[in-house]
């Protein structure tokens, strides 16, 4: 008798840890809730004498466009939204301290973003210029990273270990951050504006999320022939939703 | 003793005056922190507008952070990809005019922001006379001034910038161009098999199923899909899933998700092939046997209907691989005590 519940308690263990294993995805998400405008909530027409905004979601409707001249639609329809687009960086000025030669300096910022609507948002960042003094007689060149086979660009993050590899570059961790980001020792150099490089996304998601954090390490390391002086850029992030 | 009082005075008074010249004439740290936090709203506005017509939409734009100097401004912007991503253009194009109502305040101008505070913004959208038709995408962005200082250190200094995008759609008519048309519906199946020339997608039955509908708008205006993705069972079940009505700009593509949608936590399942690329659906649950997906997308009332169908047959590999194993195992015993 004892060995049929020994037998039997080892069943139903085996049992269960199986179907905890099926059941590790879940069915619906608990971050949005889909509802559709033409139900909505907040339906009917806001309007004053300048402008009418409607709510809710319709065919091109054809008496108010001949009547008006327009409809407009605002937010997103599909969607009741009680958290409004914010974008937050905590600290917008980054400062490196004196830079010493091959003894990288990094200081970090978060951003933070929360997001509403459906869809996608996200947040780029380019660099105006590269790091250089006030003068511009000098600067600080974007990071390749480690070189040879660990040589990163604008859209792949690698290694960038070695204090002999100079320039200024990002890592990213945290929320909604591209994948090739492994861990705190991958790093990318920014898009260049100066460069008519075009800005990169290092944050998006098709959630709908409250408080989305990234921090974002920045690393400066320079060689033993960088002209001393204050280096400085401007790095500009822009948070944008979909459409 | 009076001398004593005096030197104790003159002690007290030397001390009191060495805090005083601790407490103000030591050399402080600046403290340089400062963030920004910005929320504008509404974050899309879509109008149909007839030439020579104007409207005017009010934007709040709050500032959570430290106070701040912004800046308003409209710049044009196309779909990145099939994902919904934009990519902002360097410069203002098409017909369309912009301009502030407010009394003092214009577009590319500074202005302060203290904390808690808002800012409506009153931006007049005006369509000329002869604007051509067509579709016109443009984003107000609002950036804030970077807070540059003179330090000695060398530095990074941060703007920020937050977006509301607009999709105007100017028709002389009313009437808009719907050129629909389905150019992936397939699942991303575990093992893709090839018999007699035939493709079969294989799954696990307790395999998630990922799915993959992307449209293409051929046309010259933003569509919205409606309709659902459906799956059928060989014994009769059926599901159906909800298309989100996402934009479809004119001339590009996009991905459309449908709802309810199950999750994966990519972290500890990356090797699935719903964490491989971008889905627009997936489905969990125990799926046993051949299965039917359709789905049907309209555009609105008397727009052409796209449709597309794909299949898949799901088997419980893992279950049966497990049985052999404890078969092959069981007889291995067997034999062995029969020895």
């Amino acid at each position: 008798m004892k060995k049929i519940k020994f037998l039997l308690i080892i069943f139903m263990i085996f049992i269960f840890s199986y179907l905890n294993f099926v059941y590790a995805i879940n069915m619906e998400s608990p971050l949005f809730k889909i509802q559709y405008g033409e139900i909505g909530i907040a339906g009917g027409n806001k309007s004053s004498a300048n402008y009418n905004l409607s709510d809710t979601v319709g065919q091109t409707a054809a008496g108010q466009f001949n009547s008006s001249g327009y409809v407009v639609k605002a937010g997103f329809q599909y969607l009741h939204s009680i958290i409004p687009f914010r974008f937050s960086i905590s600290n917008t000025n980054i400062n490196f301290g004196t830079l010493v030669p091959n003894s990288p300096q990094t200081a970090i910022t978060t951003l933070t973003v929360s997001f509403g609507g459906a869809g996608q948002y996200q947040v780029t960042a380019i660099e105006e210029g590269r790091l250089r003094t006030l003068d511009n007689l000098n600067s600080i060149p974007d990071t390749e990273c480690d070189g040879g086979p660990n040589t990163c660009n604008e859209s792949l993050a690698k290694p960038w270990t070695s204090n002999t590899a100079y320039g200024f570059g990002y890592n990213l961790s945290g929320n909604d951050i591209p994948s090739d980001f492994i861990d705190t020792n991958y790093f990318r150099p920014f898009p260049n504006r100066e460069e008519n490089e075009d800005p990169v996304v290092i944050m998006s998601s098709t959630n709908v999320g409250r408080n989305r954090q990234a921090t974002m390490t920045f690393k400066v390391n320079i060689s033993p022939i960088q002209p001393a002086g204050r280096y400085q850029t401007i790095i500009n992030f822009v948070a944008t939703p979909s459409f | 003793m009076k001398n004593h009082n005096l030197k104790l005075k003159i002690i007290k008074i030397f001390i009191f005056f060495l805090i005083f010249a601790l407490l103000f004439l030591y050399p402080t740290k600046k403290i340089l922190a400062q963030s920004v936090s910005l929320s504008l709203s509404p974050p899309l506005i879509e109008a149909v507008i007839k030439p020579n017509k104007s409207i005017l939409i009010a934007y709040t734009i709050f500032n959570y952070g430290d106070p701040v100097i912004l800046n308003a401004k409209i710049l044009s912007f196309e779909p990145k990809n099939n994902l919904g991503q934009i990519k902002i253009k360097e410069n203002f194009e098409g017909p369309i005019r912009f301009s502030l109502d407010n009394n003092n305040l214009k577009l590319n101008q500074s202005f302060f922001l203290k904390t808690n505070e808002n800012q409506q913004l009153l931006l007049r959208i005006r369509v000329p006379e002869g604007a051509k038709e067509g579709d016109y995408y443009y984003t107000l962005i609002v950036e804030s001034q970077p807070f540059t200082t003179q330090s000695d250190k060398s530095a990074s200094f941060t703007k920020a910038s937050i977006g509301a995008n607009i999709l105007i759609t100017v028709t002389k008519t009313g009437k808009i161009e719907i050129k629909p048309k389905v150019v992936i519906f397939e699942v991303l199946p575990r093992f893709r098999l090839s018999v007699f020339g035939k493709k079969i997608n294989l799954f696990d039955s307790t395999d998630p199923i990922p799915i993959v509908l992307i449209i293409e708008n051929q046309g010259k205006n933003l569509i919205k899909p409606e309709g659902e993705i459906i799956l059928k069972g060989n014994f009769g079940e059926k599901a159906k899933f909800a298309l989100i009505p996402q934009n479809i700009l004119s001339e590009s593509q996009r991905l459309i998700q449908a709802s309810p949608s199950a999750e994966i936590d990519c972290d500890n399942f990356s090797k699935s092939k719903a964490c491989k690329r971008p889905i627009s659906l997936l489905i969990s649950g125990f799926f046993l046997g051949f299965y039917q997906l359709s789905t049907a997308v309209v555009f609105g009332e008397n727009s052409p209907q796209v449709s597309a169908n794909t299949s898949f047959f799901a088997f419980p590999i893992k279950i049966f691989i497990g049985l052999i194993l404890i078969l092959i195992i069981s007889i291995f015993i067997i034999k062995k005590f029969n020895k």
